[in-house]
């Protein structure tokens, strides 16, 4: 008898789910019908939480979550800020909605700006966090290549506690790639000195050499040409600038030894080769 | 002839408590509320007036649902008058169902009137009587009768407070497991997926039940879809009250 | 066949979490035979309404069998042939004293109109006439019970089981209960009832089973475990010297004049009645004191 009521108890579930899942598979969960178009602003939403806006948020954002990753759904970004705004106004503190946002948006949605936006509000909002202004960083020099944008956020995070050093290296990187040379040599030089191990100080010495190299070469292939106007030929070495007094010293590199001078290009070269090249 | 006997009579202990105070509650709420939000927009009245209709009789069916289910049974055997019933040639799965088609009744009639009120207001106010919202309330219905037996289930084994928090609970997750439904798929670890797939199936959907929306902005209704959800709705009822059967026949009343 | 039989009945209550186990019931043997009335005796806590619970399958026990006209009690088959009336009852409180007994009656698949005059038929028999519509809010606990007694006998049951139905009436009510019984009694029917009021039980019961800590301690006659039990005889008299009942050896107390003797001996009786009267006394009373059914309980409970 007991076993028997079991065994139906158990069949009835089957067929209940036997009919949940043909009802399932007659309707597309997330289609634009069923995408609530309104949502109220995040102060309402706070009101009508009833005191449970940390629940609401974490409730909206796991929600968003599922939401964000079905690939079947061809509109599914349209609300994408708003919602995490919405989810960011209810509980500000709350740190994984600011990164899987500004990822989704700027990794699938490719809308680094608004991504940015969003970090930028965690940035003020948890003000001892270094990691969202780095972030910001990362997209402005990595996708919009606006390098002195790149640099405001950089420096923003290099300036909060916590902040590892190679925030810093990259602030000073950015603002070479700025071509704000004197500046980012200057940088550099305050990296070596406050190096705290051997690969960090290599690090800065090869940006020293070749920042140092950047500016005299483009000092003396300026001068080269001046000597070129002036007495229609290039000169047969950098000493000739000298004789001539259109130098004064000539400058070596940052080992202390002398740059290259090509006579027929009238280009200079450095004795080191370098690893990495300015990109753009 | 049992069954009817105790239906009827819990029926009759509904209607003779404060159920018709709710009614009442309902439907000076649902007027006077309307009379504001019809003065705070602009555009279509109607509209905002279904709306609201629909969602007040939904809270207040749903209210009378979990909470008559669970009183009445919970006081049925804290004041021994079951006593007077199982010691007499009643089984205690009569008195199950006995119970529930008793509940039943009682929120048939609750619902009646509210959709009553709902449409003579309606009528009065746009003179407009669309018949689709039928299918609404009758959709509503079997979902009540869904947490009906979800609480007739938890409070054959546990307190009214206890009983009341569960079913609440498994109502609101009933309105959200939609959502859990392509992410289940996704699920890569095989003892997890398999945990998720059985809840998934076992904890009730109730948002199939829920078609407002379509009523309200008068797209079209699927009645394949309709009668699947009745048919889910059936068999997640038997499903509940043999489970409730199973559990009672071991209950001892002290 | 025996009414009720019950055999080597168990129970044991388990308390929350599985903490403490209580021997309620240890062994319980009952038998009552038919057309008798049987009370079950006991102080409070003995386990009377348990054995009852047990023997109407409202909890389970552990061991033991429980037989009503020789088949199982728990069925629901022979639960068609008890009337029932739980210790304190309560009822619907939303319902009249018609509505309750028909409820009662539907409960048994009785036809609605055999119902409706048997509940007018019964609610005179237990003194509610009249009050047939009165919603039982308005009921008093004694009216309760009188009610309570009534739905017990909606289905004309062949055995009548009644937990503690004296309490809570009052001594005219419990004098109509009384009758009520013994005409149950007369028309054929068992019935089983539980109590401690003792002198409600000594005046209507056949037989008497006394329940101590779950156990059956003693069962029997009525009239068995009185009858031979003659305690003393107390003798009430007066006008006689003092002095003369001294040197003769006799006890007596003094009492409104009175002298009192207590006598164990029925050899001694005659000898004192003489010798009263030899000596121109005279004999106010003369009562030979049974033990009482209270005694008797007294007694097995001190051990
Ligand atoms: N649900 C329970 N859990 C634990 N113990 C219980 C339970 N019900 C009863 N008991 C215990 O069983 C014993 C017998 O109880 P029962 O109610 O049968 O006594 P009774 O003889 O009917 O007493 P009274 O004359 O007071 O009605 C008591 O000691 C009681 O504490
Ligand atoms: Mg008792």
């Amino acid at each position: 008898m007991k076993s028997k009521l079991f065994i139906f108890v158990v069949v009835s579930f089957i067929l209940a789910g036997v009919f949940q899942y043909d009802y399932d598979s007659h309707i597309n969960y997330f289609s634009e019908k069923n995408i609530f178009v309104t949502l109220p602003k995040g102060k309402t939403l706070e009101i009508l939480s009833f005191g449970f806006k940390n629940f609401v948020a974490d409730m909206i954002f796991i929600w968003s979550i599922q939401f964000y990753s079905n690939y079947s759904l061809m509109n599914r970004f349209e609300y994408v800020e708003d919602i995490y705004n919405i989810i960011t106004d209810l509980n500000p503190e709350y740190k994984a909605p600011y990164y899987v946002g500004s990822w989704i948006m700027a990794l699938e949605l490719n809308d680094y700006k608004m991504a940015i936006r969003l970090l930028q509000k965690a940035s003020k909002n948890l003000n001892n966090e270094w990691d969202f202004d780095f972030e910001s960083g990362y997209y402005a020099f990595k996708y919009l290549k606006d390098y002195k944008l790149a640099e405001k956020y950089y420096r923003k995070a290099a300036g909060k506690p916590g902040a590892p050093s190679f925030v810093k290296r990259w602030q000073a990187h950015t603002v070479y790639m700025e071509d704000n040379l004197t500046y980012a040599f200057k940088m550099w030089l305050e990296i070596e000195r406050g190096a705290k191990n051997k690969l960090e100080k290599n690090s800065a010495l090869n940006h020293l050499y070749q920042i140092k190299f950047e500016i005299d070469k483009n000092n003396l292939e300026k001068k080269v040409e001046l000597f070129n106007q002036r007495f229609k030929k290039r000169p047969y070495n950098l000493e000739a600038l000298k004789r001539k007094g259109i130098l004064y010293i000539i400058p070596k590199d940052f080992n202390g030894d002398d740059y290259i001078y090509d006579f027929k290009t009238g280009k200079i070269k450095a004795k080191k080769v370098f690893r990495w090249k300015k990109f753009s | 002839m049992k069954i009817r006997a105790i239906a009827l009579n819990t029926f009759k202990e509904a209607t003779r408590n404060k159920i018709y105070y709710l009614l009442i509650f309902f439907g000076v709420f649902f007027v006077l509320s309307s009379k504001l939000v019809t003065l705070l927009t602009l555009g279509d009245k109607v509209k905002v007036l279904k709306d609201l209709g629909l969602a007040s009789i939904n809270f207040f069916s749903v209210l009378i649902a979990i909470f008559t289910g669970i009183d009445l049974v919970y006081k049925e055997i804290e004041k021994k008058t079951i006593y007077n019933i199982l010691s007499k040639p009643v089984s205690r799965s009569c008195f199950i169902i006995g119970k529930f088609f008793g509940l039943a009744l009682t929120l048939f009639v609750a619902l009646i009137s509210m959709v009553i009120i709902f449409f003579l207001f309606m009528l009065l106010f746009s003179g407009e009587f669309d018949v689709r919202i039928l299918v609404y309330f009758i959709l509503l219905y079997f979902e009540l009768l869904i947490i009906t037996s979800i609480s007739l289930l938890f409070s054959s084994f546990s307190t009214p407070i206890l009983s009341s928090v569960f079913t609440i609970s498994l109502y609101l997750i009933g309105h959200v497991i939609w959502t859990f439904n392509e992410f289940k798929d996704k699920i890569v670890n095989p003892i997890i997926k398999t945990i998720s797939y059985i809840l998934y199936y076992i904890l009730p959907n109730l948002e199939k039940f829920n078609i407002k929306n379509s009523i309200v902005v008068n797209s079209d209704l699927d009645s394949s879809m309709i009668l699947g959800s009745i048919c889910y709705a059936i068999f997640y009822i038997s499903a509940l009250l043999i489970l409730t059967i199973l559990i009672f026949n071991k209950r001892e009343f002290k | 066949m025996k009414a009720i039989e019950i055999m080597g009945l168990k129970k044991t209550f388990t308390s929350n979490f599985m903490l403490k186990k209580y021997n309620v019931l240890k062994d319980i043997n009952i038998s009552v035979e038919k057309g008798e009335i049987y009370g079950f005796l006991g102080p409070n806590g003995a386990g009377k309404t348990t054995t009852i619970k047990c023997m109407l399958g409202l909890i389970s026990f552990d061991s033991g069998e429980s037989f009503i006209c020789g088949k199982n009690s728990r069925s629901l088959e022979e639960r068609k042939k008890i009337g029932f009336l739980p210790e304190h009852p309560y009822f619907y409180d939303y319902l009249t004293a018609k509505e309750l007994l028909c409820f009662s009656g539907m409960l048994f698949s009785i036809p609605v109109k055999k119902v409706k005059n048997k509940a007018k038929d019964l609610l005179k028999l237990v003194g509610l006439e009249g009050k047939e519509d009165l919603k039982l809010k308005k009921f008093s606990k004694g009216m309760i019970q009188r009610l309570g007694f009534a739905q017990a006998l909606i289905n004309d049951p062949e055995i009548v089981i009644l937990d503690e139905p004296f309490s809570g009436v009052d001594p005219i009510g419990r004098k109509e209960l009384r009758d009520l019984i013994i005409s149950l009694k007369n028309s054929g029917k068992t019935v089983f009832f539980s109590s401690h009021i003792l002198q409600d039980m000594e005046m209507i019961v056949d037989t008497v089973g006394i329940i101590l800590e779950g156990e059956i301690i003693k069962q029997g006659k009525l009239s068995d475990l009185i009858s031979h039990s003659v305690q003393y005889y107390e003798v009430v008299f007066k006008d006689v010297d003092e002095s003369l009942l001294k040197s003769n050896n006799i006890g007596f107390k003094l009492k409104d004049n009175n002298y009192i003797t207590k006598l164990k001996d029925f050899e001694k009786l005659n000898y004192i009645i003489e010798f009263i009267i030899m000596n121109h006394g005279k004999i106010v009373s003369v009562i030979p004191i049974k033990m009482s059914l209270e005694d008797i309980f007294l007694k097995e409970i001190k051990g």
